[in-house]
């Protein structure tokens, strides 16, 4: 490949673009590792991505599921799912979509080289009915199934084949590290790891255009305040995130406006619910008071989540009340109180349960993985210790965080949790469900909370097709996890992005950037 | 002096083995690679396989001998995080930072001789006065809030410069370079000054002093007994006499300019090495961190070896039976 020649075209082509207005230019703080579909499962690959590739169904603004690369899709006797697939859609080369492309994508993708297998446990077997008809088949009725695989890509065989990439590079570079050919509405035309990645539009793309974007240039800036710099300066139109304590100022700037939305991810205190001592602070070796429902419900009416919201999120986030929030399927909306902020029945509580003079223990935080995590923190702890809990708190980096958690080292602990598929059995499955390393059930229970109710409610969850029924279900676990305080459920974690004025885009949820609802107007 | 040069270069090779065994050593403090190799959906199972594959179930000597292993011959690891060899990662890299090590030397010593000289020539100026209390805040601000400053001043609220990246590139060979281009040569103004200030600094006050000193020397004032020109004077007697100690310094402080350009590479999305190393400690990519290390540990102990020889030879007192070096 002649780079000399890759290099001056692009200086033209950046030359001859930048006077006009459809350029748009935005700033992330993580760069995607791969332009790989399958080889990670990570927010910044597959939000991005999902502007290259496109999978059978997609999320629109609301998250709603809607159709993308098949058309309609209808359960199949009720263990499995038919998928219609559209007709006369290409991919970026010019090769034809069939249901091929979505088999070899489907066996690339659940290879044990791919990161995205563990979207494949429930499915037994697929089948090519036709070249667009496609057949899922799962171990048991699956009434999710569809959008959970909303992030399952579609890559073509023949081009991957070409290019020698049947499978996703583990520990090695391939030709789709760097490159990529989707079916969706942009196509990567240019793309330099760590410094800026160019999409533009692809003529041939199967859907209706409502963008009018000619290029796009993405580049990650990972210090916040030179994202703000280049943001107010002009050069990017969009940067994901605004810190949280620069909101205010952007926001009062002529020229560009902050866009505040909520994210999928609930901020939760969690607890030792199984440890039989007190591992931190000067109470260790005592037994552990957090094994007593009284005691977390006391932490619950003792932290003051409205005055957090204020001070430490400037009044972005909103208040949560169970492990989803409302914007998530699944939700139950007769349960939207959290426990009161009321420091004398925290008291009361703690005094039936034993401990009038409270106690203390250790708190583990990250300080780098959600929005202002240390504060709020902080903040926690002065309010627990204004009903006796002296907390100790040990707040750490991410890298040496979930090593911490999984070795059980920690009394009380902060967690975030985005449900990936969107539904409420997600945070069940992953949070609430007794640890069972087989069945793959309660992986980020690190306290060990148990419930036989919950453990038995959840398989019937998961295959029950009748809408009322399942939310019935749901509703109930929502109600023992309330009612035994599993976690303290604090806020819905806040998206806040910075946007040039004139820029019209949507935010998503799941804080996914999707270039084609992006207009520029001038 | 052959023997000489033999030792010090079996010293440095042991100076590479015990930080390369210090830095593996420390890496797992730094934290756990696997979660972020790994999303949301994964076991505990996943994990541990994840591990053995890595190699991260082994003790650190373990870890640390294969990866001496590897670059013995020639091969670095691939990265964790991008999954590409980092070898090439490193060479993508390091051209932004040595341009911009480069210019910013550049800009130190052009601009700290010619201060240096003026402010010693012009003793008593309230321009020489101005330039020397200002120059304290070179030395005493730190680098980040500099670049943060020139960013606030000439990128958001005059709007002549960049605030961030490298501008447009153009490759020449594998070397990809900024200074050809409008927009490279914008944006690189910003990151060499606030880089550079330090040592510009650094050496207008080395060049003052030694300005100072020589201009009070007998020589000095013989050659303007003889009616030579100030000109002649200042630049082709003084100043000539003043470079010794100054290049000894600017080169020593080279290796540090590549090293610390960590935080100017942050602050103004750099995308050298720097910047590469900062991403790699939070993904806790060791590859990538352990070759880093390993090069500029490499960086200096050839600059300093460098150093070495030139002290050698200069000075024919410093004999191979007393080492040198320092």
């Amino acid at each position: 490949m002649n780079k000399l020649t890759i290099a001056l075209a692009s200086a033209i082509a950046l030359g001859a673009t930048t006077a006009q207005a459809e350029t748009f230019k935005w700033a992330a703080q993580t760069d995607p590792q791969t332009m790989d579909p399958h080889a990670v499962n990570s927010a910044p690959v597959l939000g991005f991505l999902n502007n290259v590739y496109e999978g059978l169904v997609r999320r629109g603004k609301d998250m709603s599921v809607e159709p993308a690369l098949a058309e309609s899709w209808e359960p199949l006797g009720g263990d499995g799912w038919r998928f219609n697939l559209r007709r006369g859609v290409t991919f970026h080369d010019g090769a034809a979509f069939t249901a091929e492309d979505v088999m070899f994508s489907y066996e690339r993708a659940s290879s044990e080289a791919a990161d995205t297998a563990s979207w494949f446990a429930p499915v037994s077997e697929v089948t090519v009915v036709d070249d667009f008809t496609i057949d899922f088949m799962t171990n048991a009725p699956n009434p999710i199934f569809p959008g959970s695989i909303a992030n399952f890509m579609i890559m073509d065989k023949g081009w991957a084949e070409a290019n020698g990439v049947e499978l996703p590079a583990k520990d090695a570079e391939n030709f789709a590290t760097l490159n990529a050919n989707g079916t969706a509405a942009f196509r990567l035309a240019e793309r330099q790891p760590g410094l800026m990645t160019v999409l533009e539009p692809f003529e041939g793309w199967w859907g209706e255009v409502e963008h009018n974007i000619t290029r796009a240039e993405f580049t990650p800036v990972q210090n916040s305040a030179t994202a703000v710099a280049a943001l107010l300066s002009g050069e990017v139109d969009m940067i994901n995130p605004v810190p949280v304590q620069d909101a205010g100022r952007v926001a009062e700037r002529d020229g560009v406006d902050v866009i505040t939305g909520i994210e999928a991810r609930v901020i939760m205190f969690g607890f030792a619910h199984q440890a039989e001592t007190i591992k931190y602070a000067d109470d260790a070796g005592q037994p552990n008071p957090f094994r007593d429902v009284r005691v977390r419900q006391a932490v619950a009416h003792a932290i003051n989540v409205d005055a957090i919201l204020q001070t430490i999120m400037r009044g972005a986030a909103e208040p949560a009340s169970q492990l989803v929030s409302p914007a998530m399927r699944g939700y139950t909306p007769a349960l939207a109180e959290r426990p009161a902020h009321d420091p004398d029945a925290a008291r009361a509580l703690l005094a039936e349960a034993g401990y009038p003079d409270g106690f203390s223990f250790g708190l583990k935080c990250t300080n780098d993985r959600y929005l202002n995590d240390e504060s709020v923190c902080q903040a926690a702890v002065s309010m627990l210790a204004q009903i006796g809990l002296r907390a100790e708190l040990d707040a750490m980096p991410v890298r040496t965080y979930w090593p911490e958690l999984r070795e059980d080292n920690f009394d009380m602990y902060l967690l975030g949790w985005s449900p990936g598929t969107f539904d409420a059995e997600h945070p069940i499955r992953f949070l609430a469900a007794t640890p069972n390393e087989e069945q793959r059930l309660g992986s980020w229970n690190f306290g060990d909370f148990s419930n036989p109710r919950v453990d038995e409610l959840l398989p019937m969850i998961q295959s029950e097709i009748d809408d009322a029924a399942r939310q019935a279900m749901l509703d109930e676990v929502a109600q023992i996890l309330q009612g035994e305080q599993a976690y303290v459920p604090l806020y819905v974690q806040p998206l806040i992005w910075g946007v040039r004025d004139g820029v019209e885009l949507t935010q998503r949820p799941d804080n996914f950037f999707i270039l084609r609802w992006v207009t520029i107007n001038e | 002096m052959l023997a000489f040069i033999i030792r010090r270069v079996l010293q440095s090779v042991v100076v590479l083995l015990v930080v390369g065994l210090v830095a593996f050593s420390l890496f797992r403090f730094v934290g756990d690679p696997v979660d972020n190799l790994l999303g949301q959906e994964r076991t505990i199972e996943d994990i541990d396989r994840v591990r053995s594959e890595l190699g991260l179930d082994q003790p650190f000597p373990v870890q640390y001998f294969r990866f001496l292993q590897g670059v013995a011959q020639g091969n670095f690891g691939v990265s964790f995080r991008q999954g590409r060899p980092v070898a090439d990662i490193l060479a993508e890299r390091a051209p932004a930072t040595l341009e911009l090590a480069a210019v910013s030397a550049l800009f130190a010593i052009v601009l700290g001789i010619t201060l240096g000289v003026y402010t010693a020539i012009r003793r008593d100026g309230w321009l020489s006065n101005f330039i020397m209390t200002s120059s304290l805040i070179g030395v005493s601000l730190p680098t980040f809030l500099i670049g943060i400053l020139l960013i606030y001043v000439f990128a958001v609220e005059l709007g002549w410069l960049p605030s961030f990246g490298r501008g447009e590139t153009v490759r020449i060979g594998w070397w990809s370079t900024g200074l050809l281009t409008e927009s490279g040569l914008k944006a690189i103004i910003l990151p060499a000054i606030t880089l550079g200030l330090y040592q510009m600094t650094l050496i207008m006050r080395l060049v003052r002093a030694e300005m100072l000193e020589v201009l009070r020397s007998d020589y000095v004032k013989f050659a303007r007994a003889r009616g030579l020109s100030q000109r002649a004077v200042y630049f082709r007697h003084a100043l000539k006499n003043t470079l010794v100690p100054v290049i000894t310094i600017t080169g020593l402080q080279l290796g540090s300019i590549i090293a610390f350009a960590i935080i100017t590479e942050t602050v103004f999305q750099w995308p050298g090495v720097g910047l590469l190393f900062i991403n790699s400690i939070q993904f806790v990519d060791i590859p990538v961190m352990a070759s880093y290390l390993m090069l500029i540990s490499v960086m200096f102990v050839v600059i300093n070896l460098i150093v070495d020889l030139l002290y050698f030879a200069i000075d024919p007192r410093l004999s191979a039976s007393r080492g040198g070096g320092h």
